[in-house]
């Protein structure tokens, strides 16, 4: 950390690190965007652990949209960052019903915005995505839940896995692994229309 | 298969954001809180806005640029093409159907005659001379010495053009002036040798404005016989406001065109030139005033020296209708116009 502290990062050095996700580069964009975020949230009915939920769902929204690649920057990446911040919070606040005394305009309309609202709807799509595929994964049971996230999310190799789990051979595994995607198909696909 | 790589993609993306949550919860609890709170703390107080403003309208404008643009395109188009739709029905249409000359176009009769002897037999086809385009209107004399008026819509783009007495007597007739603004044409049929100069034509030309109301009667031929009509002065202006003629509720017909039109005392005070479709009773004769302007502007070469002296004087006076239309009608001719 004390070293990526000395170097100058612009707004497309963070977009870079945050893509190949280099640690440096969270952090950097925690010391630098954090506070604003942490305000918005403190001065509206929030609190840190609020602002803190709130800043890491931004990030993910714009680490997902960097990793699609259709990410084009056409504000400043602190803009960009405070406007969706502000939106989600909005969002949150209605859901949980304190929003009806907040006009969308009360909330430090004074701030400057850019529209961001495309990007939102497909982080919207991703999110119910994701929360599906979380239910899925849990129906799905052991060991395939295991194996899929080992192959999948961690990343190992075929050959970790067979001997992680077992299997006489790699083929097998690789069966057991279709197999287990297979159901998982079934069961995400079973009430998730995209 | 396409469900399986949608699958393994939702798989994979899932994964990815776990491993983000995972990392970002790691750098989270990395950092320190209480330098982010004083920076908070700092903001608060300062009161500044984060960022700079672009302002709500310019980011409307952004926003909305496309809808903007396809809106003012559409308003354009629809507004030229309104415009132009104006403007053509204008011109076109109304001049058309609103107002029709009162020349009888025989040429359409003549196709569809031409059909049925076609179809009665093919064999003769060859034998049948087809008419050219043939334009039947109304004519008569202005001086005894064979000069006629009739209108210019009637002659206009002739190649020849007869007059045909209602005795049925046929002049070739010589187009000596054609005025366009005020429709008129001046004829002459001096040149045929079997024409006989009479000495006097029995009614008179009055320039003078007649009055509304004043009863009026007409000669032409809407038909190949010489027809009768009658009616009154409706108005002083003609179609449009048109000051060059009079409005007359008159019952004309096609072939009515170029007609004269005569007062009770036997006055020539208009020529028959046209009615307005739409409108019940509404027929159009130029004025007789006009008649004596397009005659003075007749050059001099053209009336080979001749001065065309117009009468002033009926001689119709107190006679009764009968008698005047039976001295009338001698002087009233049908007009063909033969074109290519």
């Amino acid at each position: 950390m004390r070293d990526t502290i000395r170097l100058h990062w612009t707004d497309n050095d963070l977009l870079g690190g945050l893509a190949s996700g280099s640690d440096a580069a969270l952090t950097q964009l925690y010391n630098r965007h954090f506070p604003m975020v942490l305000h918005l949230i403190l001065s509206n009915n929030g609190s840190e652990d609020d602002a803190k939920d709130i800043f890491q769902e931004a990030l993910v929204v714009l680490y997902e949209h960097v990793q699609a690649g259709t990410f084009v920057l056409n504000a400043q990446l602190k803009t960009y960052l405070y406007s969706v911040s502000r939106r989600l919070w909005l969002k949150q606040l209605a859901r949980k019903g304190r929003y009806s005394t907040l006009g969308p305009d009360d909330l430090m309309e004074s701030d400057a915005l850019v529209a961001v609202d495309n990007d939102l709807i497909e982080h919207e799509r991703r999110d119910s995505q994701f929360d599906h595929m979380a239910t899925s994964l849990g129906k799905i049971g052991e060991p395939c839940r295991t194996l899929l996230e080992d192959f999948y999310i961690r990343h190992l190799s075929m050959q970790d896995i067979t001997e992680k789990f077992g299997y006489t051979n790699a083929d097998n595994a690789k069966t057991q692994k279709y197999k287990c995607l297979m159901r998982l198909k079934r069961l995400f696909f079973s009430d998730y229309q995209e | 298969m396409d469900e399986e790589k949608k699958i393994a993609d939702a798989l994979e993306n899932y994964g990815r954001r776990v491993v983000f949550k995972e990392k970002i919860e790691r750098v989270q609890a990395s950092v320190d809180m209480e330098a982010m709170r004083e920076q908070a703390q700092l903001l608060a107080l300062e009161g500044i806005t984060p960022v700079r403003s672009i302002g709500r309208v310019r980011q409307l404008w952004q926003t909305y640029r496309p809808t903007f643009a396809v809106a003012a395109a559409v308003a354009i188009v629809t507004t030229f093409a309104t415009l132009f739709m104006v403007r053509y029905y204008r011109n076109s249409n109304q001049q058309q159907e609103q107002y029709s000359m009162l020349r009888r176009d025989v040429q359409a009769i003549k196709k569809s005659q031409n059909r049925i002897l076609d179809g009665l037999s093919v064999r003769r086809k060859s034998l049948i001379t087809v008419n050219p385009g043939q334009i039947v209107g109304s004519s008569f004399l202005l001086t005894p010495d064979g000069y006629l008026v009739t209108n210019n819509h009637i002659v206009q783009g002739a190649d020849s053009v007869y007059v045909q007495s209602q005795s049925g007597e046929v002049f070739k007739a010589r187009v000596v002036y054609t005025n366009r603004g005020y429709d008129l044409a001046i004829l002459n049929i001096a040149d045929d040798s079997t024409f006989r100069p009479g000495k006097t034509v029995p009614y008179g030309f009055d320039p003078r404005p007649s009055d509304l109301g004043e009863r009026v009667f007409t000669l032409g031929y809407p038909r190949d016989e010489i027809v009768y009509g009658e009616g009154y002065l409706s108005s002083g202006t003609g179609y449009r406001n048109d000051s060059t003629s009079y409005q007359v509720a008159i019952s004309v017909n096609p072939g009515n065109s170029g007609g004269p039109l005569l007062d009770e005392k036997g006055n020539v005070i208009g020529i028959i030139s046209g009615k307005q479709v739409s409108t019940e009773g509404a027929s159009f004769a130029i004025k007789t005033d006009y008649l004596y302007r397009a005659i003075e502007s007749i050059p001099n070469d053209s009336l080979k020296g001749q001065p065309l002296k117009l009468s002033r004087r009926s001689t119709l006076n107190r006679l009764p209708r009968t008698q005047q239309v039976k001295r009338v009608q001698q002087n009233v001719f049908m007009v063909k116009v033969f074109k290519h």
